[in-house]
């Protein structure tokens, strides 16, 4: 037994001179920044080589034991875990968190592109604040999100991050026209356009009139129930029904009426529909 | 003279037909396709969706996620062990994408590589989008993390990592946009 103890101490003893048995210790920080610079303190002697293994870097370098390793900013750029590996002779390692540095964008996520107005619950957004480096700041902010149409702001509020987004839901607004859905975070704005088109139409009116033809239909100016004009383009369908059966026409509207050519001689009864939304019902008379 | 030929063509088809086997068994058994299932399999991914919200996750979107980032972690282990690029497509995109790009590039240049065994992920869903366009997670995963410089191994350790992960549905599955190691969730 004496005898191995001899031959480790002999062996440790002959590596010391060669300067792989030096004793190395380092000192990992304690809290790193993303983007900043930092460093690691080593003890021993000797020389030794250095890993730094993390997100984005994977670096190999020769030491002196008992120096600093200076961390380049360049090397601490992705928040995440990193890995300190000191090797002389044999290697130790120590980890350490590099977190988001402050919020530099606003990631800003908005639904719908185009939306019905008095909408309930139609509008929503998603927000994440990224440092400069495109880490996620995880740190609690207060974000912003207000909404305004034509000047005048219709909704706003402060939502608290949690696990770095913030989100909110509302309803659309009264008016047709763009909509302004802003979300800020300090001087951080990130602007984003929501469409607000006319609703389903409301009160939806038809004339008609004989012609040597038929029948002209055509639709009073169509609005929705809050007045916004109903977009050109929105079919309405006209329904004839007379004495040799029922026929529809569909028409899209333009320039805020839709107009249709009914070619029927007896008596016959026309209603009107767009979408789920039924119209009033007329009666003409037949051919003179 | 027949017979002679009948001879030659059944003595020319049994070699043929015998290299034709090897090469398919050689195909089978070193195909990427094999390589990858084999790797996934020593992926154990669960999730849970309970905590979802605002939107809850649809049966079929859960599936997806556990495919998909099991499929990214399966990639991700082969590019950092291998330093090349190429399984990471379709797994990631954005800021993902561009740190396990860096990670390779980096790797390539100082001889290091990195091996991730035996990995186990618990996946929480903490956000799901109201539209269903981003959904965050939290993963514990826990792996051995074994590292080399060339063929010397300089550190393996049996490690567990919390990472936040937004993930956002692509064209047919859903990609990792951001992995973000944390200390704690």
């Amino acid at each position: 037994m004496s005898r191995l103890l001899r031959f480790c101490a002999v062996i440790c003893l002959a590596r010391s001179f060669v300067g792989v048995c030096a004793a190395q210790d380092f000192h990992v920080p304690d809290s790193a920044v993303a983007g900043a610079e930092s460093s690691i303190s080593t003890t021993g002697s000797g020389k030794g080589i250095f890993y730094l293994v993390g997100p984005g870097v994977s670096r190999k370098s020769d030491i002196v034991l008992g120096e600093e390793v200076q961390l380049a900013a360049q090397d601490l750029r992705n928040a995440g875990d990193y890995l300190a590996i000191v090797c002389s002779g044999t290697c130790r390692s120590e980890s350490f968190f590099v977190s988001a540095s402050k919020p530099a964008n606003l990631t800003f996520l908005v639904h719908p592109s185009r939306v019905p107005v008095a909408l309930g619950d139609a509008v929503s957004g998603v927000a994440f604040p990224f440092d400069r480096y495109h880490n996620l700041v995880l740190a609690a902010e207060n974000i912003n999100f207000q909404l305004t149409a034509k000047g005048t702001s219709l909704w706003s509020r402060s939502v608290r991050t949690q696990n770095g987004v913030a989100w909110f839901r509302t309803a659309s607004g009264k008016s047709a026209g763009p909509l302004q859905v802003v979300a800020s975070l300090g001087d951080l704005n990130t602007p984003r356009a929501v469409q607000q088109v006319a609703s389903d139409p409301c009160n939806l009116r038809i004339t008609g009139q004989r012609t040597p033809k038929g029948i002209l239909v055509q639709t009073e100016p169509i609005h929705d129930c809050a007045g916004n004009v109903v977009p050109d383009g929105t079919i309405v369908t006209f329904t004839a029904t007379g004495a040799v059966g029922m026929g529809t026409v569909d028409a899209p509207i333009k320039q805020g009426v839709a107009r249709a050519q009914i070619e029927v001689l007896g008596p016959t009864t026309i209603s009107v529909a767009s979408g789920v939304v039924m119209g009033n019902e007329i009666r003409v008379g037949a051919q003179p | 003279m027949i017979g002679t030929t009948t001879i030659r063509t059944v003595s020319g088809e049994f070699p043929i037909r015998f290299a034709v086997a090897v090469i398919t068994l050689c195909v089978l058994l070193f195909s990427p396709v094999l390589k990858l299932h084999a790797a996934d399999a020593g992926v154990q991914v669960q999730l849970d969706v309970k905590n979802a919200g605002p939107r809850a996750v649809e049966t079929l979107t859960e599936r997806g996620i556990l495919r998909d980032y099991r499929f990214a972690w399966t990639s991700m282990a082969q590019a950092l062990e291998s330093n090349t690029v190429d399984p990471l497509a379709g797994a990631f995109s954005g800021e993902a994408m561009q740190w396990l790009r860096q990670t390779v590039a980096s790797q390539q240049k100082s001889g290091l590589s990195r091996r991730y065994l035996d990995q186990s992920h618990r996946l929480e869903v903490v956000f799901y989008a109201p539209e269903g366009d981003v959904m965050e997670l939290h993963d514990t995963a826990e792996y051995q993390l074994q590292i080399r410089d060339g063929d010397t191994p300089i550190h393996d350790e049996h490690v567990t990592v919390r990472y936040v992960v937004l993930m956002t549905p692509g064209a047919d599955r859903w990609v990792v946009r951001q992995l973000q190691a944390v200390p704690q969730f």
